[in-house]
């Protein structure tokens, strides 16, 4: 079973379709990708699975509970973590609690435990700093625990971004353009790390994507959506291949002339 | 010049220097006080003291020493001497309280909260009401009351009501969040400013159908905690008799013992501000100021993390409510208008949004320019008004100026300049807030 | 059917007169509807007297006091909603602009007054000119408040110029205190008294025992405020500056890359706001009769409540929004009392508007008739 099926999902905003029946699945351990020019409908779709939307029709469902009406906080309590197309960290926070925020779900310690400074919250505290100290290593960030996300250069915010989405342990973790605005050096050493997520966290990713290369190189699986909807979906030499996909990134006339030199 | 300054600081803020500075400002603050208690520079020498301590470097015993010294012996001789500096240290405290239970909601959380007066109007009303003779005055006019009514509850009961002041305010947080907390921020800055006037016109016209509140009159009087017992008290006579030169009166044991309570309470307000700061509540609050969105996509229940920040921040207002109604032996509706949880608000600005320290250094500056030096500059106003001197240059004499220009009531003047200059020039505050560093046993690049 | 809708004549005058008409008769004909029903819900409670009765005796008065208040509730409102509409702020310190148009108002009367001309003078000019001053000093001040306390503060969290708005509202309060009490020697400010039109038309109604009166300073805020909402309406949709107004509230980045000056507009639109605001300070002068530097406060939060009420951004609903306000205030006033046999009576009128306000953002916090700008994520 799919760790993640949705089933005809429409979202409307007034008389604009901006996600029509997506039917859509993805399979646990996997690297999957959603692609698509802009404006159609993709970023809208990751914030109806992560609840900051409520989807009009058709169900969606991730481990075998429906996620349709859950707040995006549930959500992300039921172990969907995601990132931001434009990085929303918590700027004049630092880094470390950054990533402390986002252990927010898993973190045990009630009113009392905080105001009495109890054992159970002391023991918690310092192993969450431990952990948060490691994601920072796993991600590749040294010696920032103690600044303020906001002074981090562009590529360090991004690895921040992500740190703090691992830090709630999901199951399944969201990219929405994970590698905009690197350059090709910082892109290879993201692509690096999202495979390590997969293969040492067997965390599940599903991103989407602009740069090709990121796409071609590691998903597993791709969907292509335009206008809203799905129109193709595969592997990643399937799509390439694929006429529909073609035309709705380069237009009609680049679709025929690829197919001419083929 | 600047330069000067800053090296000058940097030497005297090494090795003993720091505390020979301090414990020199305390002792000519209160020699100077002792001498000339009316005199408002030996006072600010004197509160320059606390200052000192929590800036300048020295060693956290040492501190916390000067620090006790201060306000455990000091003050409350100097108090008793000049009671009117235990009033301003107490409105400190009282005052102090409520802008760090609004700076969890406005400075943590970002919630603008404009009516935070309401809460403290619950807690004051709720001593009030069964600490006086109120409830057996139900069914009567107000102003017609009989004089023979009896207290309803013995005094020992406020330590009860103290605490049931803080929860009912706090469950009035909740009640008010539940509908409006969904608001965006702007909406719900006007929603609670409504909310602080539906309480004040209630206080001001409870007294019908039933007589709850006395209507515009006020409730009084409204009984204080009982005096610690007679034998401490003769044993305190006996020191502090030849110290302030007059065998203390009850009254003053009152204020003293009054400035005891606002002083712990104050002490744990601070302490649950902090700790609650440096927890996951804490971090969810501020992430949720930076940016909701991120924050309830990292799994912050939004609604649940702003009611417990309007709940708590309540509940400090409600504690000192019950304070105040206590120590005042009086409440009316006028006590709790806007223009306080505009006060308030100021402090935390004047102070810095989400700095704890910030908070109290604000709270003490604007009572201290509320009580003291605009009610000094209205002394010496009506002091040229009552003299022959005029104005040089214009020609005017200062006996024509108005009645009306009164310093002492121009506080929504001064609320108002402090709020846009803060927010043009220094919107942090005067107190920046800093996150915690932590001992992360990672190696500093030092920058030099 | 199109050739109407662009005729200028229906556009500009038949169309927001039509709808000033229709708002107008519709809020009082729902909330009168609604205030018998309960009059008859009610009837249980009172046995002096036969409720319903008593509350359609009162019942045209009480719509009138409603209508009249709720004009100036929605000229106030106007001051707000554009100034949301372009800057998405609560500009909190209105309510003083509308206090300064009243104190200036009574001031120029009081200064005719004091040279001795004011009862040789034309009543209507004498308005006239207080309101012209009014506007232009309002206007001034709302500009002068916007270049001061906001315009430094844009691009800030949203917070921050609100809050720098509350400390100009509490500013002028004091501020205008303290120049009245340096210059007068007193802060209170009375209504000369002039003229005629503390008088009542006595319109004597077939069907009903009671014969309607109306004050003419009524019919002078009625008329003055329609006129001046027709010409806003003008303004801001037939001529250029309304268009770049609505261009700037639209997308503020984009009109400017489309060479509209946005720091003019914004300039423009408290002008506009303030002037509006100044005038309907005038006009509450005349029915309260004294002001003080404090009396802005609640008609301003009653205003924005209006405002919000209507669907804050959007010009017609401020005008609703005032209209049912005010009906909303009079009602309450006149029959809170009567119907909890004086349980509760006029004096929780003005937390009335807070409840309503409270109600509204829960239930449908776009307004009645929605906003037109959205919180931009």
């Amino acid at each position: 079973m799919a760790l993640l099926q949705t089933n005809e999902v429409v979202k409307r905003f007034g008389g604009l379709v901006a996600v029509n029946k997506m039917t859509f699945s993805v399979e646990k351990g996997r690297i999957v990708s959603i692609i698509g020019p802009n404006g159609a409908g993709k970023t809208t779709f990751f914030n109806s699975l992560t609840g900051i939307y409520t989807p009009e029709e058709g169900k969606i469902e991730f481990n075998g509970q429906s996620l349709i009406g859950l707040r995006p906080d549930q959500v992300a309590s039921a172990g969907i973590a995601r990132t931001f197309q434009n990085i929303r960290l918590f700027g004049s926070m630092t880094v470390l609690e950054n990533i402390l925020v986002g252990m927010h779900v898993r973190l045990k310690q009630n009113p009392f435990d905080i105001l009495l400074r109890s054992k159970h919250f002391n023991d918690e505290e310092k192993e969450s700093e431990e952990q948060a100290k490691e994601l920072m290593a796993y991600v590749g960030l040294k010696n920032v625990g103690n600044e303020l996300a906001h002074n981090l250069p562009y590529g360090g915010q991004r690895r921040i971004e992500i740190a703090r989405a691992l830090a709630a342990n999901p199951t399944l973790l969201l990219l929405d353009e994970p590698t905009a605005g690197m350059n090709p050096n910082e892109t290879e050493e993201a692509i690096k790390l999202f495979r390590r997520i997969r293969d040492d966290k067997g965390i599940t990713i599903l991103m989407i994507e602009h740069d090709m290369r990121v796409v071609m190189g590691i998903s597993e699986h791709i969907s292509v959506m335009d206008y809203g909807e799905k129109i193709a979906e595969g592997s990643p030499k399937e799509i390439r291949s694929n006429q529909r996909v073609i035309e709705a990134y380069l237009g009609r006339g680049a679709a025929v002339a690829h197919e001419r030199k083929q | 010049m600047k330069k000067f300054f800053s090296d000058l600081y940097k030497k005297a803020n090494t090795g003993i220097w720091p505390i020979v500075i301090a414990l020199a400002f305390m002792v000519v603050g209160a020699v100077s006080v002792y001498q000339s208690p009316r005199s408002l520079t030996a006072f600010l020498i004197l509160m320059a003291t606390p200052m000192i301590l929590y800036f300048m470097k020295m060693d956290m015993k040492v501190k916390v020493f000067i620090g006790l010294m201060l306000i455990i012996v000091i003050l409350p001789v100097l108090g008793i001497r000049n009671i009117f500096y235990l009033e301003v240290i107490f409105q400190m405290a009282v005052f102090a309280a409520l802008a760090l239970g609004l700076n969890i909601v406005i400075g943590m959380a970002g919630l603008l909260d404009l009516g935070y007066v309401a809460f403290y109007a619950v807690g004051a009303y709720t001593w009030a009401i069964f600490g006086s003779k109120q409830l057996s005055l139900l069914h009567s006019i107000p102003g017609a009351a009989p004089a023979d009514a009896p207290f309803a509850l013995a005094p020992q009961w406020f330590w009860l009501f103290l605490f049931l002041g803080v929860g009912l305010a706090a469950m009035m947080g909740i009640l008010l969040g539940l509908p409006v907390l969904r608001l965006r921020g702007d909406y719900l800055a006007i929603v609670t400013l409504g909310f602080g006037e539906v309480i004040r016109v209630l206080a001001l016209n409870l007294d019908k159908p039933i007589n709850l509140t006395n209507g515009p009159q006020g409730i009084t009087p409204i009984q204080r905690p009982p005096l610690p017992p007679e034998g401490i008290l003769q044993f305190l006579r006996t020191i502090l008799t030849p110290i302030v030169g007059h065998p203390p009166t009850d009254a003053e044991f009152y204020n003293v013992m009054f400035y005891f309570i606002a002083l712990i309470i104050i002490g744990i307000v601070i302490l649950v501000a902090t700790r609650l700061e440096d927890s996951r509540i804490g971090r969810a609050w501020t992430a949720i100021r930076e940016d909701e969105t991120a924050a309830i996509a990292m799994g912050v229940p939004l609604v649940k993390m702003k009611l417990a920040a309007f709940a708590a921040g309540a509940s400090f207002a409600g504690a000192m409510g019950a304070l105040y109604a206590a120590n005042r032996t009086f409440v009316s509706p006028e006590t709790f208008s806007f223009q306080v949880s505009i006060g308030v608000l100021t402090m935390v600005i004047l102070g810095g949004l989400g700095s704890i320290p910030g908070v109290i250094f604000g709270a003490s500056a604007v009572v201290l320019l509320n009580i003291q030096i605009l009610q000094n500059f209205s002394l010496y106003l009506s002091d040229l008004r009552q003299s022959d001197k005029i104005i040089p240059i214009i020609n005017f004499a200062w006996k024509d100026l108005s009645n009306q220009l009164d310093p002492a009531k121009y506080q929504k003047l001064v609320f108002g300049l402090i709020l846009i200059l803060m927010m043009i020039f220094r919107p942090s505050g005067l107190i920046p807030a800093e996150r915690r560093q932590r001992e992360l046993g990672e190696d500093k690049i030092e920058e030099e | 059917m199109k050739q109407i809708a662009e005729n200028p004549v229906y556009k500009f005058f038949l169309f927001p007169i039509g709808q000033i008409i229709v708002f107008s008769l519709g809020a009082s004909l729902v909330l009168s509807l609604i205030t018998v029903l309960l009059a008859y819900i009610f009837k249980f409670n009172v046995t002096d007297f036969d409720l319903v009765e008593r509350t359609l005796l009162i019942l045209p008065q009480v719509v009138i006091n409603g209508l009249t208040i709720g004009f100036v509730y929605s000229t106030i409102a106007l001051g707000y909603t554009m100034v949301y509409g372009v800057l998405e702020f609560i500009n909190f310190s209105h309510s003083e602009i509308f206090m300064v148009g009243g104190i200036v108002g009574i001031q120029l009367m009081a200064y005719f007054e004091h040279i001795g001309v004011l009862s040789t003078m034309n009543e209507y000019l004498v308005i006239g000119l207080a309101i012209i001053l009014a506007m232009a000093i309002s206007g001034g001040l709302a500009v002068t408040v916007e270049r001061v306390a906001y315009k430094p503060l844009r691009g800030a969290p949203r917070l921050v110029p609100l809050i720098s708005a509350i400390g100009m509202s509490f500013f002028l309060q004091d501020f205008v205190r303290l120049i009245l009490s340096l210059t007068t020697g007193e802060f209170n400010v009375i209504l000369p008294k002039f003229g005629t039109f503390d008088e009542f038309w006595v319109i004597a109604i077939p069907a009903m025992a009671n014969p309607l009166r109306i004050q003419i300073k009524s019919a002078i805020m009625v008329g003055v405020t329609i006129f001046m909402l027709v010409l806003l309406n003008f303004l801001v949709n037939g001529t250029k500056v309304g268009k770049a107004i609505r261009a700037v509230a639209q997308d503020r980045s984009s009109a400017s890359l489309m060479g509209i000056n946005v720091n003019q507009i914004i300039s423009i639109t408290f002008l506009i706001g303030g002037a509006l605001g100044g005038a309907a300070g005038v006009l509450f002068a005349l029915k309260a009769t004294k002001l003080d530097p404090f009396s802005g406060f609640f008609p301003g939060l009653k205003a924005f409540t209006a405002a919000v009420l209507g669907g804050i951004g959007n010009l017609t609903g401020a005008l609703l929004g005032g209209l049912v306000l005010g009906l909303l205030e009079a009602f309450s006033a006149s029959y809170l009392g009567i119907f909890t046999n004086g349980a509760f009576g006029a004096e929780y009128k003005d937390i009335f508007a807070f409840a309503i306000l409270i109600a509204v953002l829960i239930f449908r916090p776009s307004g009645l008739l929605g906003e037109t700008v959205g919180q931009k994520a």
